[in-house]
């Protein structure tokens, strides 16, 4: 099917901020809505548009009737919690170091906190560390690697997690040579698969996407077919305020239309059939596996794992005589953390009992409210909660 | 002038060691030896040189202000400044935000066991480079070994005294809508010339911290701007933490205009790629002020004409609502909260 289109913005880069081109496209928005005049729902799948949108505050410039969620678009987020227990372990045993980004550090897996008196607190990787493991946080896999290669007399773990924008690199490395002592735990996650699922829950009713600009840019966007074939307007999102509204724009000229297709304003770094050279390293690498997403569902298919050739890098196989499988396991959620169910999009943080109550970000219940692209800290961290911050000068 | 740090360690009895032994700190002859060639012949001052069991100072009138600052970076030197420098000016700051003359300080050293001698006459030399900049003296100390694997390197705990002119009337409670917020310069400029040279962060970003001693730019502010309604170095946790520690709890919010602070090119680049913020990140050489409508353009150029202000900029004001609120207005006329700084700013996944 020729769903591919072209919408083509020739901007400077530094216009994608440009607050005349905002303006343009504010009131372009506007009138969208009013022709469509009904409420509209849309959903983003990037913790990073959350986070450019309340860094904005976008929603300011989008109509009422028009409401964007974020749906399984964190990386953190969906990662499940049997991930970061294994981390956890792991940093505890002597011979290993733990590298993961920044992000994973202070989400709590399901490992209970002994001796804190703030409530039901679970171990994070900061926690680890403070009780004598060895994290580091890595800006990419490669500083992993190097860790390696400084201490060959340690085990260095890389807590892989992520979408495309990650796995690629450690792919990349894995493929020209790893330093034995280097092994991944395979938490990458493939999103075309979850958004398959999302159409099939009840009360599914969103009626467009943005596409994640960045993992797009690798797995390109006829892998989101499937969404404009069951009538769901599609279009890619860069990261600026000119992208996410342009994006937006493209939407809602979908819908007022009756046309659903697969838009691509984010033509500038996206092509439809993404990075061959990237993904033919991929899979070489990878293959992909059936996933939890944290507290979802298992998805087939949707996780990337080690090929067969590469298993000796797997962390869950080099250490698997030495981790306690039922803490592996033990993956219950703290009481009232509706995480899964603002990660589906299915309510607003806001909507959450617990949200910026109990759980804030220095005492978080779930991953979306530690991570800077987690749904609820965004809201938090912006106060997109609150009612729009109406000025009144002096 | 004093001496460059690369040309000391000439003749020094202390410099006999490569390093720092737990002897240095016992109170026998080494510390002797390391007290008078190394920290009274650098800080000099008559105060320091009679090693008196305390300081007697003069006092030249008005009320003292008095505080004390812990100081530890990593690494110990970094773009643009060391732990020495840091120390001194943190501490000359936080006395000359209150609208004190910062004039006499101590210097506490924790070091640890093994610390290299070189490395520490360089951090001496220029804590006593840093305080003839601010203007003033060190006039007492200690200082204590820690036993290796106890102490990372190399801790310094400075103590200032100041006095404040009675005529002097600065505080929150002095802050009215209406009111413009100024800074004296770029943001962000510390944490992220800081964080560039961590491990597994370098990428060679050419930037430099900003860490300076400011009685000077805010005594010319004061000669033009006496109505200045508060002040605040704005350290660790950035503008952020700032803007929410005088908001809490008051009737009136602060706004901050998100294209009127001063941002450099490789501060605003750096963050894009990291994911972090420049508003939370720290500054050691940056005033928050806040001072009436009527004295912002006065104060502007007061900064402006000082060395440490020339790209100073008025970022906001303070409003009636939202009350007890600071937040940020984007260019096209969004607002968001400018959020109290949480955890150490980490680079993100994506």
């Amino acid at each position: 099917m020729d769903t591919a289109a072209t919408t083509t913005f020739d901007f400077e880069p530094h216009l994608y901020k440009d607050a005349e081109v905002v303006k343009g496209l504010e009131e372009k928005l506007l009138r969208l809505a009013d022709e469509i005049g009904r409420p509209v729902k849309l959903m983003h799948i990037c913790g990073t548009h959350e986070h450019e949108i309340g860094r904005f505050a976008l929603r300011d410039l989008i109509p009422d009737s028009v409401e964007v969620l974020a749906g399984p678009g964190c990386p953190v987020c969906v990662c499940d919690n049997e991930y970061i227990n294994m981390a956890i372990q792991l940093s505890l045993l002597d011979d290993v170091i733990v590298t993961s980004f920044g992000d994973m550090l202070a989400v709590p897996g399901s490992i209970p906190l002994e001796g804190e008196r703030r409530g039901d607190v679970r171990m994070s990787l900061l926690d680890a560390r403070a009780r004598g493991g060895d994290v580091r946080a890595v800006y990419s896999v490669f500083d992993a690697a190097r860790i390696a290669r400084e201490n060959p007399d340690k085990e260095v773990v890389f807590f892989s997690v992520g979408f495309e924008t990650t796995v690629v690199a450690v792919a990349a490395m894995l493929k020209r040579g790893a330093p034995d002592n280097l092994s991944i735990i395979e938490a990458n996650y493939y999103t075309p698969p979850a958004t398959h699922m999302l159409p099939t829950l009840d009360g599914f009713d969103i009626e467009g996407f943005i596409l994640p600009g960045h993992a797009a840019t690798i797995t390109g966007l006829r892998v989101y077919e499937h969404l404009a074939e069951q009538g769901i307007a599609c279009a890619s999102g860069g990261f600026e305020p000119v992208d996410v509204l342009a994006s937006v724009v493209s939407l809602l000229e979908q819908i007022r239309d009756g046309k659903p297709i697969i838009d691509n304003p984010y033509n500038r770094l996206v092509k439809y059939d993404g990075n061959e050279k990237a993904k033919a390293e991929l899979f070489e690498v990878f293959e992909l596996g059936p996933i939890h997403w944290r507290g979802i569902a298992e998805i087939p298919e949707s996780g990337y794992k080690l090929r067969p050739e590469y298993k000796k890098h797997s962390a869950a196989l080099k250490f698997a005589g030495r981790l306690d499988e039922r803490i592996l396991a033990g993956a219950e959620h703290p009481k009232g953390c509706r995480c899964a169910e603002v990660t589906l999009g299915q309510i607003r943080p806001d909507e959450c009992g617990v949200f910026g109550k109990l759980c804030t970000p220095d005492a978080p219940y779930g991953p979306c409210m530690v991570s800077h692209e987690g749904t609820c800290r965004a809201w938090y961290q912006y106060g997109m909660h609150k009612e729009r911050l109406h000025v009144e000068v002096a | 002038m004093s001496k460059s740090p690369e040309a000391v360690a000439t003749k020094r009895a202390s410099s006999r060691y490569a390093s720092v032994r737990l002897a240095h700190g016992s109170g026998g002859k080494l510390s002797l030896e390391l007290i008078q060639d190394l920290f009274v012949r650098e800080f000099g001052g008559q105060e320091l040189a009679e090693l008196t069991d305390a300081a007697v100072l003069e006092n030249p009138g008005g009320r003292v202000a008095f505080c004390t600052d812990s100081h530890t970076v990593t690494p110990t030197f970094f773009p643009g400044g060391d732990i020495g420098r840091l120390a001194v000016a943190g501490t000359v700051n936080d006395l000359a935000v209150m609208g004190a003359r910062p004039l006499y300080l101590t210097a506490a050293f924790l070091i640890e066991e093994g610390y290299d001698m070189e490395e520490l006459e360089r951090v001496v030399v220029s804590m006593k480079r840093t305080a003839d900049e601010a203007g003033v003296t060190i006039v007492a100390g200690d200082t204590k070994v820690l036993e290796r694997g106890k102490g990372d390197g190399l801790f310094i705990n400075t103590a200032g005294v100041g006095f404040l002119p009675d005529r002097v009337k600065m505080g929150v409670k002095e802050i009215q809508p209406g009111d413009k917020i100024l800074v004296n310069g770029t943001l962000g400029d510390h944490g992220i010339a800081v964080m560039s040279r961590r491990e597994g962060l370098d990428m060679g970003v050419d930037l430099e911290s900003d860490v300076a001693p400011l009685n000077g730019l805010i005594e010319q502010v004061m000669a033009v701007a006496p109505n200045v309604r508060f002040m605040r170095d704005v350290t660790r946790g950035g503008l952020a933490a700032v803007g929410n520690e005088v908001v809490l709890n008051q009737t009136w919010g602060l706004r901050v205009f998100d294209v009127a602070v001063p941002i450099h090119d490789i501060v605003d680049q750096y963050s894009e790629m990291l994911g972090i913020d420049p508003l939370l990140a720290a500054n050691e050489g940056k005033v928050l002020m806040i001072v009436p409508a009527e004295q912002a353009e006065a104060a502007l150029g007061a900064m402006k004409a000082h060395p440490l202000g020339r790209e100073a900029a008025i970022i906001g004001d303070i409003v009636k609502q939202p009350a007890g609120v600071a937040l940020v207005e984007t260019a096209y006329g969004s607002r968001r909260v400018l959020e109290m700084p949480i955890e150490e700013q980490l680079p993100r996944i994506c």
